[in-house]
């Protein structure tokens, strides 16, 4: 992507547009019990322009990135939102300006490591959990790296270029119990290249551990008994519960679609103790997982306060709806590959620590669950949400007892929040979340433990 | 390079000049035109070309693979590089191949080139007869777009195929108002070879949308117990997905299948008979290559509830020592029953008619639970109220098995063929 200088190219614009040049790199390793299934790199790179007339949008790209290219793309666009125009006849105003000049390059200063040593590390890692652990009955390693590049002209006058990476390393474990099996999936590292996340294999062996004895009590569960229970949701739960549950709730687009939200801006919809924010690259002096400093559409990205002690404060705008909402857009229009438009998209989405201790929270229970890890989420626009519980624990007394099986837990988020009675002190990031909205895109998810109460599936 | 089946072949030489034993170049040039609404209206037009270029080589039995979305020869001169260094730096397997020869072949589906003009009065007519026919009806987001795939699969042994598929595909999403009170959202998807029917009339479109509108004021079912769901047609697939993964490479070679011993044996119910078809006339939205790089055929997966073959890839067939499917899975096909829906609605005493799935991935055993959406309450026989804040749970291995009817009535959705089918046993949890 280099040298390419789209202010070049700002002369071609008849109307409000956007000018994208992106590259996406990725690289997977897969090993499953020890074979090698998977061994691929990708990149992914082109141009693309939307442009605005009058309410309709056009938009085109190209993979080529010659000058031609460039210009047959922003011509196309510039087409596309006339044909639409001239169909619509919307006539609506111009878009709010925003003007921003941002650089912000998250690449690794370390030399960067070959597809052998890639291999070589992710080998050491499995054979290292089958050295450890030789009555699993089946474990995969598998390393996912994303880095995604953008370069953004506007015809206001904004220019960013930004290089966001982020490097997984999911580990599964199967155990075979009374012949079926039971497995956990741990997923480790976040944002940064390879070799800026991942010091050295030995890094991994604690979490691994950990992992490890969670799936031998698990292979132990029992299943969860079905009704409303008082759970303990730890920080990945809490914080998918804050992406799928509210955040979608309160996209804009969402809202115009009928969202329940949509009424009750400045109403209490949550306990005093959950303040929930979208946070745009930094949440309580550390960068978040998807840092975002300037979005798609040319907004310098801010954090959205969407809820304040317990009450409704805002939704999530790109310049369209920020325009019809008479909002101040904030930079959540976020787009995923050059051939893609841009959506109103969370960044990082989270509830804001409290005061209580994790350990006095569980002993406050009498007769729940500690849900520690989520598998998906689902949520919707009356805000009844379902989230996969893939580890999770009975509390008896105020004791934490036995490990349950995979379930689900389900409610209507707003209802939900109010009955939250503790908030932990600690807030942990969910770094490998990848939300899916005609597109994907990646996401932050985090929070503090809360305890609530909260439908759980089972038998 | 402007010539794709030049681009495959110059991958191939590249791949083999840079030292690959064996070597294997898909080429795929992939043209959208996409007319976008969102909340109601008409509000972006979209144009994109890509080109994705796949090399794998084969080097002393190890395997790399790159996928760049270059075709020029740098580009492609480089890739292969690449994909040689990976190679190299992999851990031999014998299980790694490439498709051995098969006979050169072209084929073609569908259009060439998109008509603009129809699809924006199509997509017009959706809006306004779905406005018209259901008022409280929002529509939050609708694509319909029409996708042109030219791909070519080149390798060393010979293989030398093109295949030419232009197909319209229609999302929609809604939910619906009335007084301040909100349904749930629900959607579909429909694969057309033409536009030559209105899109409310294709797949479940118009039948869920009315769905909708009645789906504003809900209720919890009752109680809890264990009885019959009805799965309607839009999310049987869900439904059919842990089957699906448990017969993919993944879930054999790590030996976490539960179905990994049990080929032409009774998994399900004898009603139950499934199949991939990619290239039959009714799959509009199929594929004729597989991603190996074989010429795909349809396949019968289960037959009257027996299973008859695993979707293994020509690696996971060498590596558990098993058949390789003749096609990827996907665009399924359920053979219709004997049963009129009306008739299997007024067989269940008290269970559920679902309609949408939201629930956590199935573990590896079948477990599954979720909550009911979009679905309704039937008792005594009778559909009688749409219902929220429900939960289902049991085990998928024990539904197929559990399969009481199916239908008659068949929905297309261009990509799969699905009936209603009727299950007992299942774990119903209301308030």
């Amino acid at each position: 992507m280099g040298g390419l200088d789209l202010k070049a190219y700002a002369g071609l614009f008849k109307t409000y547009t956007e000018l994208r040049v992106q590259e996406n790199r990725t690289i997977q390793i897969s090993f499953v019990k020890g074979s090698n299934i998977a061994n691929i790199r990708s990149g992914t790179s082109g141009v693309s322009a939307r442009a605005y007339q009058n309410g309709s949008w056009g938009f085109a790209s190209s993979p080529e990135l010659t000058p031609d290219a460039i210009a047959a793309v922003v011509k196309e666009a510039t087409e596309n939102a006339l044909f639409l125009d001239s169909r619509e006849r919307k006539a609506e105003p111009p878009l709010p300006a925003t003007v921003v000049s941002s650089e912000n390059d998250f690449s690794t200063k370390k030399p960067r490591l070959g597809q052998k040593e890639l291999l070589d590390f992710l080998r050491q890692v499995d054979d290292e959990i089958a050295r450890r652990y030789p009555g699993l009955a089946s474990r995969s390693v598998i390393l996912r790296c994303l880095d995604m590049e953008k370069t953004l002209l506007t015809s206001d006058g904004s220019y960013s270029h930004s290089m966001i990476p982020r490097s997984q390393i999911h580990v599964v474990l199967s155990v075979e119990k009374d012949g079926t099996p039971v497995e956990l999936m741990e997923s480790y590292g976040g944002l940064g290249q390879f070799e800026d996340v991942f010091e050295s294999p030995s890094s991994l062996w604690e979490g691994i551990e950990r992992q490890y004895q969670h799936l031998m009590k698990k292979s132990e569960g029992v299943f969860a008994e079905a009704g409303v229970k008082t759970c303990v949701l730890d920080a990945e739960l809490a914080g998918i519960l804050a992406h799928e549950a509210i955040g979608h709730t309160c996209e804009a687009d969402l809202v115009m679609g009928g969202s329940v939200a949509g009424d009750w801006i400045g109403k209490e919809v949550a306990s005093p103790l959950v303040t929930l924010v979208d946070f745009a690259n930094t949440a309580l002096g550390q960068t978040c997982p998807v840092p975002v400093y300037v979005d798609d559409e040319g907004t310098r990205a801010e954090d959205v306060v969407i809820i304040e002690k317990g009450v409704l404060k805002s939704f999530l705008h790109n310049k369209e709806s920020a325009r019809r909402f008479g909002a101040e857009p904030k930079g959540n229009a976020r787009a995923f590959l050059f051939s893609d438009e841009p959506l109103i998209r969370m960044r990082n989405t989270g509830i804001l620590p409290g005061t209580s201790k994790l350990e006095d929270m569980i002993a406050s229970v009498d007769d729940g669950y500690y849900l520690i890890k989520p598998s998906n989420g689902q949520a919707d626009l009356t805000s009844e949400f379902m989230f996969g519980v893939t580890l999770g624990y009975e509390i008896k007394g105020g004791k934490l007892g036995r490990a349950i099986k995979d379930t689900t837990i389900s409610g209507v988020a707003f209802d939900m929040l109010k009955t939250v009675s503790m908030v932990s002190n600690e807030m942990k990031w969910l770094s490998h979340g990848m939300c899916g909205k005609k597109q994907p895109i990646p996401v932050g998810m985090g929070g503090p433990a809360i305890k609530c109460q909260v439908t759980i599936g089972g038998r | 390079m402007n010539d794709p089946t030049r681009s495959a072949e110059y991958g191939v030489n590249a791949l083999l000049k840079a030292g690959a034993d064996r070597a294997q170049c898909h080429v795929t040039r992939i043209e959208k035109h996409e007319l976008n609404v969102m909340s109601g209206e008409m509000s972006l037009l979209r144009t994109t070309f890509d080109t994705q270029v796949k090399l794998i080589a084969i080097k002393d039995g190890k395997k790399g693979s790159t996928t760049i979305n270059k075709s020029d020869p740098d580009s492609v001169v480089k890739g292969a590089r690449e994909a040689l260094a990976i190679a190299e730096a992999a851990v031999p397997d014998e299980a790694n191949d490439i498709a051995e020869g098969q006979p050169a072949a072209r084929f073609v589906s569908g259009s060439e080139s998109p008509d603009r003009d129809n699809m924006h009065y199509r997509m017009k007519e959706l809006l306004e007869t779905a406005r018209e026919r259901y008022p409280a009806l929002l529509m939050l987001q609708a694509f319909l777009d029409f996708t042109r795939e030219d791909t070519y699969v080149v390798n060393s042994n010979g293989v030398d195929f093109s295949a030419v598929k232009g197909v319209y595909h229609c999302t929609a999403v809604f939910s619906a108002k009335e007084d301040g009170k909100v349904s749930s959202f629900n959607g579909t998807s429909v694969a057309m070879r033409d536009l030559g029917v209105p899109i409310i009339e294709c797949g479940s479109t118009g039948r869920l949308m009315r769905e909708t509108t009645e789906q504003i004021h809900t209720r919890p079912v009752p109680g809890k117990f264990t009885g019959d769901v009805i799965i309607a047609p839009d999310c049987l697939g869900d439904m059919l997905a842990f089957l699906d993964d448990s017969i993919r490479d993944r879930a054999l070679i790590s030996g976490t299948s539960v179905y990994k011993d049990s080929l032409n044996q009774l998994i399900a119910s004898p009603l139950l008979s499934l199949h991939a078809r990619p290239v039959s006339g009714e799959i509009c939205d199929g594929y004729f290559i597989t991603s190996d790089g074989y010429s795909a055929q349809n396949s019968t997966i289960v037959d009257r509830g027996f299973l008859r073959t695993f979707l293994l890839s020509l690696y996971g067939s060498r590596k558990t020592g098993r058949t390789r499917a003749v096609n990827d899975g996907g665009a399924y096909v359920v053979d219709p029953g004997e049963t009129p829906l009306d008739e299997m609605v007024k067989s269940v005493d008290r269970g559920v008619l679902l309609v949408r799935f939201s629930g956590g991935y199935p573990n590896e055993n079948g477990d599954f639970s979720g909550v009911a959406k979009n679905s309704y309450f039937i008792e005594n026989g009778q559909v009688k109220y749409p219902i929220s804040e429900t939960m289902i749970s049991g085990n998928l291995a024990e539904c197929y098995k559990n399969i009481r009817a199916v239908s008659r009535e068949c929905v297309n959705y261009g990509y799969a063929v699905f009936p209603w089918v009727a299950v007992s046993g299942v774990t119903i949890s209301g308030k």
